[in-house]
């Protein structure tokens, strides 16, 4: 029993920031910045920006489910809870519009997207710009 | 005197016969060849010289470390670098060589730097604009994935493609971003 509850308890002092990880501003220039640039604008023609489309995106179900799903983030290095985490801070910090009402990711809703991989990348961009209003239209 | 006279000519004579007269130079040019490997003609600063290879302990015992020379393949900052360095090209680690322009797409990743025990972020921004350099080809790629994983994977041309679309690749600098925490 006693054995049980001492396991229990270094499960639970594992659950925040494992050892040796990033904090989000990091793991975002290791893992985006190569490519979405500095301030998350990419690069026109190639790389698509973040900035217009973040807040709105991260207010509909099908947006948030197409973020995780995006090939550069399901299919990072990162754990859920970083994944999770890195999506929030770049929504605080990269986003042009205000994100207040915008629920935080948790890593349980991420763990529930990222299994299913997105193949039409662009399309699902797409649509998703011209579903949601407030966005304005842009090339991808 | 004539007893002399005689003893001299004998002598020259004995010399003479036993002796060319292209003799003498070439004892003298063996005495100047033979004795250069013994006695040096010049002052030498042989302590400024690197040991020969029978010098040191073992072989590669006593390598240098270029950690901290940004023209080498072992400067810190090149711990994941794949290409030509700026530094060699007329740029250096952190500026691409006049004529050319950075890539605004780039491989970003840590390098960690044995002077001061920390890691940092380093972008690998490529320059382009003109042919390949063609000097100091480095190619560590530590936490480099295959092409298969495509995310962190460094073996793109980042120059190819870009807006200034299919312009040749140069060089690569390795400028640093942030301390990774």
């Amino acid at each position: 029993m006693l054995r049980g509850l001492l396991v229990l308890v270094v499960l639970w002092s594992c659950g925040g920031r494992v050892a040796g990880a990033y904090e989000p501003r990091i793991n975002y220039m290791l893992q985006c910045m190569g490519c979405h640039t500095p301030d998350g604008s990419g690069e026109p023609g190639r790389v698509p920006s973040v900035k217009e489309t973040l807040v709105p995106f991260a207010g509909s179900p099908d947006g948030r489910r197409f973020l995780v799903q995006v090939p550069g983030a399901a299919q990072s290095t990162l754990s859920d809870a970083e994944l999770a985490e890195l999506l929030n801070w770049m929504i605080q910090n990269l986003s042009l519009t205000r994100s207040a009402g915008v629920p935080p990711f948790t890593a349980k809703e991420v763990a529930s997207y990222r299994r299913t991989p997105l193949v039409a990348v662009q399309a699902t961009r797409a649509t998703l710009i011209r579903q949601l209003s407030g966005v304005s239209s842009q090339k991808p | 005197m004539r007893w002399l006279d005689s003893l001299a000519e004998s002598s020259t004579r004995a010399v003479a016969r036993h002796t060319s007269r292209r003799g003498f130079l070439g004892s003298l040019g063996a005495l100047l060849l033979g004795g250069a490997g013994v006695l040096p003609l010049l002052p030498v600063a042989r302590g400024a010289q690197p040991p020969g290879p029978g010098a040191g302990a073992s072989p590669g015992a006593a390598k240098p470390d270029n950690s901290q020379d940004p023209t080498s393949c072992e400067y810190w900052r090149h711990c994941a670098i794949d290409g030509y360095l700026c530094g060699c090209c007329g740029g250096s680690q952190n500026t691409c060589p006049p004529g050319t322009e950075q890539s605004a797409v780039t491989w970003v990743g840590t390098c960690h730097n044995p002077a001061d025990g920390r890691d940092y972020v380093v972008s690998y921004n490529d320059c382009c604009g003109k042919s390949t350099c063609g000097r100091c080809l480095c190619n560590r790629n530590e936490r480099d994935t295959p092409l298969y994983a495509p995310f962190e994977s460094n073996d793109y041309n980042w120059c190819s493609g870009s807006s200034k679309a299919n312009i040749p690749y140069h060089c690569s600098t390795a400028r640093i971003v942030a301390v990774a925490k």
